[in-house]
């Protein structure tokens, strides 16, 4: 069962490989039209293609690059020779900090007041948890860091605009660098799971067995958290999955905003080069996140809910 | 003060803002010239400190190869880790860098160049003519340098002595050094080619290369410039924002920014503790450029007609906010010495424009812009458009991907949107676009009178017969070429106040992106 599930994860990655090479196939101008720009001419595009082998056929690439990656090796960057797991592994470090670091403001304050919302149905808190987080996902997330960096670090010099840091950054400095960024997300994606948990809490509220709970005379704050929740949580966790997922590979114009050095600035610029072995990388990381968090989110939903865990 | 009309610079450059300007000098009881700033470039260098750059002009796919160098931060890690052949001295002219001093015949074919003695490299290795020869052959022959073109009149290159080299052209150029002095003729040692390890003779030597995040490189101590090199360190971040990187200079993250916009500079200029400097028509021109040989274009009276029915000004106030001159169709920029400033400029007249069209046939015009092609281009388009209804002339705006532009467009379009760097002498200027043969000749315009004129231009080695030659190509340009260049950008850089010894070069922006060893802290 585990097995033939990674099994389909790999499968899926190859896939994606293989669909992501034709789409740079098919977009227009190759890496040494991308480096060149303006100053290109017939003969030192030739030139230049000959030295990164681009006059070979493009299957041929495909699977000089497949054999390099099944041996382990994803080779270097086509525009500047770095060592592509190099360069990837710091960013992509970088990444998961920032997501990591959002995640973790995010989840409490989204499932808490969730909960608290559906607790508290149609009353104050309610509804200032549905306005205030409808507010923060309706802002676009430049709009959100632009905010944050005139309030937080012109106006008062609490934070620094800059994100940027490197391997050698000490942890707390890192913190403190990141925290505008982490906030900014934390912003984009509390709004769905928040709204998630406190709908499906909601639903769970109308069954059954809930109503006979209330019956027994248990107050609403332990219907929900013991008997409602529960249940409930199942569709939670795929949003949840889906959230962090989306902190991992979509947070660009954030990283743009706040200068910071993720895996997502690479990808852009890997694909504004047609850097194809840099954009396989990235977007071979990218699927690779996607596909355990949703495993993840499988497994959890399995593990919580005993109808699935004993199926019949 | 008027708010269309951008704080002058003072000599230094440095623009004053008008208000602080007076605050202070009331605070002081002090009466104060125009040039508050030129105090800063007279006081005397200090070594030490790091210089934190906050650059645009590059991504993480940048290398150390100067054979890729495309861009502001490619320009200025170049000039920290190697030396150029050939520098540009403040007032414009050729002066020598590694290559000290040259000589030339009557007609300018035959070259000897000296080899500057007791320089050497990071690795200690001593420059002589070989690695000379090296670092120019790697632009010849079968290559991917950008600067193939540049040097292609270069039919032989022989080494005369230890420190000495000849160069024989197959036509002859007055202009030679100005073409070494390009930032892709750099200097490596002779058979050098691990591009991740770069041994140059620059004052900083590589310490940490992150490509699209940041470079480090550090003094070595030995610089063979005099007066140069007073950091200790200097480090380039990539901020490709522009807000963010303006925040950066006032928040004092970095210390230095290029490419500020004109939009906000007025606010910068509020910062007490940032100072901007102005490089005044010097900048990239900016350029609709249409197919002299495309059926709409082929009568010299549309294309007239276009250059009377844009209005420069409004372009010019509007989109760059005042921090732009007006162009004249050459590309040669108004800071130039060979600028022709009684070329009729072909100021805005509907009516005019209106008659010429007219005369043409009215032919259908469509313009493709895109952002991709420079900023500004898709509101300058808009505004060219507006100015031609008022003439009764309609243009089509095709708005293109700025994704790949300068592969897909530019070149190939009928009419579109480009933008031209400064080039060290007019001669290129000239004959990289305008040449019948030239490789980026975007207008399609050939005209074998004109290629004559430049190309004996380049022997005649009497200046005042030059000039009146350059004179009579930039008219020719004018008036029958396909190059619109309305507006010709100024370069707008960002200091913190304690740096000093930044004033405006007349090719590139951040002290011809050398402020790492020209400038130092106070």
């Amino acid at each position: 069962m585990i097995l033939s599930r990674i099994g389909l994860g790999l499968l899926t990655l190859l896939v994606v490989s293989i669909v992501i090479f034709v789409l740079t196939q098919i977009l227009p101008g190759d890496t040494a039209t991308s480096v060149l720009g303006q100053n290109a001419t017939p003969e030192t595009l030739a030139a230049f293609r000959h030295e990164l082998g681009l006059d070979r056929p493009a299957a041929l690439r495909y699977l000089a690059w497949l054999g390099g990656v099944l041996h382990g090796d994803f080779g270097v960057a086509l525009t500047n020779k770095q060592d592509i797991v190099e360069v990837l592994g710091p960013r992509f470090r970088n990444t998961l900090f920032l997501a990591g670091y959002a995640a973790l403001m995010a989840l409490p304050l989204a499932v808490g007041f969730g909960i608290l919302a559906a607790i508290r149905e149609g009353r104050l808190t309610d509804r200032l948890a549905n306005i205030v987080a409808l507010l923060a996902i309706s802002m676009p997330e430049f709009f959100v860091g632009y905010l944050l960096i005139l309030n937080l670090s012109v106006n008062h010099e609490w934070f620094p605009s800059l994100a940027t840091v490197g391997t050698d950054t000490p942890f707390g400095e890192r913190v403190w660098a990141v925290t505008l960024p982490a906030v900014t997300l934390t912003f984009l994606v509390t709004a769905h799971m928040l709204r998630m948990t406190r709908n499906s809490v909601l639903s769970t509220m109308s069954t059954a067995y809930v109503e006979m709970a209330f019956l027994k005379g248990l107050s609403r704050a332990r219907v929900v958290t013991r008997h409602a929740l529960p249940n409930a949580a199942s569709p939670v966790i795929s949003v949840i999955a889906l959230n962090l997922a989306y902190l991992v590979v979509g947070v660009v114009v954030v990283e743009n905003v706040f200068t910071y050095p993720g895996v997502g600035q690479y990808m852009i610029d890997a694909v504004s080069k047609r850097d194809v072995p840099v954009i396989e990388a990235c977007g071979i990381v990218f699927a690779g996140v996607f596909i355990t968090l949703n495993t993840f989110a499988d497994v959890m939903a399995i593990v919580l809910n005993p109808r699935l865990r004993h199926p019949r | 003060m008027k708010t269309a009309e951008p704080p002058s610079p003072g000599p230094s450059g440095l623009i004053v803002d008008r208000r602080q300007l007076l605050a202070g000098a009331g605070a002081l009881g002090l009466a104060l010239g125009p040039m508050g700033g030129l105090a800063r470039a007279e006081d005397a260098p200090k070594k030490g400190g790091t210089l934190r750059m906050g650059m645009e002009g590059g991504s993480a796919s940048d290398s150390l190869d100067f054979r890729t160098y495309t861009d502001s931060i490619h320009i200025s890690y170049g000039y920290q880790i190697f030396n150029g052949m050939v520098e540009i001295a403040q007032d414009g002219t050729a002066t020598g860098e590694l290559l000290e001093s040259w000589s030339t015949k009557p007609g300018a074919t035959e070259w000897v160049f000296d080899v500057r003695k007791g320089v050497t490299f990071h690795s200690g290795k001593t420059l002589d003519a070989d690695d000379i020869i090296y670092s120019l052959n790697l632009h010849r022959g079968e290559t991917k340098s950008p600067a193939k073109d540049l040097l292609s009149a270069i039919a032989d290159i022989r080494k005369l002595g230890p420190n000495q080299v000849g160069i024989t052209l197959s036509s002859g150029n007055a202009d030679l050094p100005y073409n070494l002095s390009d930032y892709h003729v750099l200097v490596v040692p002779n058979g050098f080619s691990d591009w991740s390890k770069p041994d140059g003779t620059g004052a900083y030597a590589l310490e940490t290369f992150q490509p699209g995040v940041k470079v480090v490189t550090r003094n070595t101590g030995r610089y063979w410039k005099p007066n140069r090199a007073w950091f200790d360190s200097i480090e380039i971040r990539y901020i490709p924002d522009v807000a963010a990187r303006t925040q950066a200079l006032i928040s004092g993250q970095v210390d230095a920014v290029n490419r500020l916009d004109p939009k906000t500079v007025g606010f910068v200029l509020k910062s007490p503790k940032v100072d901007v400097v102005q490089s005044k028509g010097s900048g990239n021109r900016f350029a609709f450029v249409a197919h002299c040989d495309d059926p709409s274009f082929a009568s010299n009276d549309t294309r007239m007609a276009l250059k009377y029915g844009i209005d420069r000004q409004k372009i010019v106030d509007t989109v760059y906010k005042g921090y732009a001159s007006i162009g004249n169709d050459t590309l040669i920029a108004p800071s130039n010495p060979y600028f022709v400033p009684n070329t009729p400029p072909h100021s805005y007249d509907p009516d005019r424009a209106a008659s010429l069209y007219k005369k043409a046939g009215s032919p259908p015009l469509q313009l493709q812009v895109s952002e991709g092609a420079f900023s500004g281009a898709t509101d300058s388009a808009v505004l060219f458009q507006e100015s031609l209804k008022k003439a009764g002339i309609n243009l089509d705006l095709k708005r293109v991907s700025a994704d790949g532009y300068w592969d897909n467009v530019w070149l190939k379009a009928p009419f579109c949107a480009v933008y031209w760097g400064g080039r060290p002498s007019v001669d290129l200027q000239l004959s990289q676009t305008f040449f019948s043969t030239a490789n980026w000749n975007d207008s399609h315009w050939r005209d074998p009178g004109f290629d004559k004129l430049v190309v004996a231009a380049r022997i005649e080695l009497d200046p005042a017969k030059r000039k009146s030659m350059y004179a009579e190509a930039q008219h020719m340009i004018a008036d029958t070429g396909g190059m619109i260049c309305y507006a010709v950008g100024d370069y707008l850089d960002g200091y913190a106040k304690k740096v000093k010894g930044v004033v405006p070069h007349p090719r590139y922006d951040m002290a011809d992106q050398r402020a790492a060893e020209k400038a130092w802290f106070a």
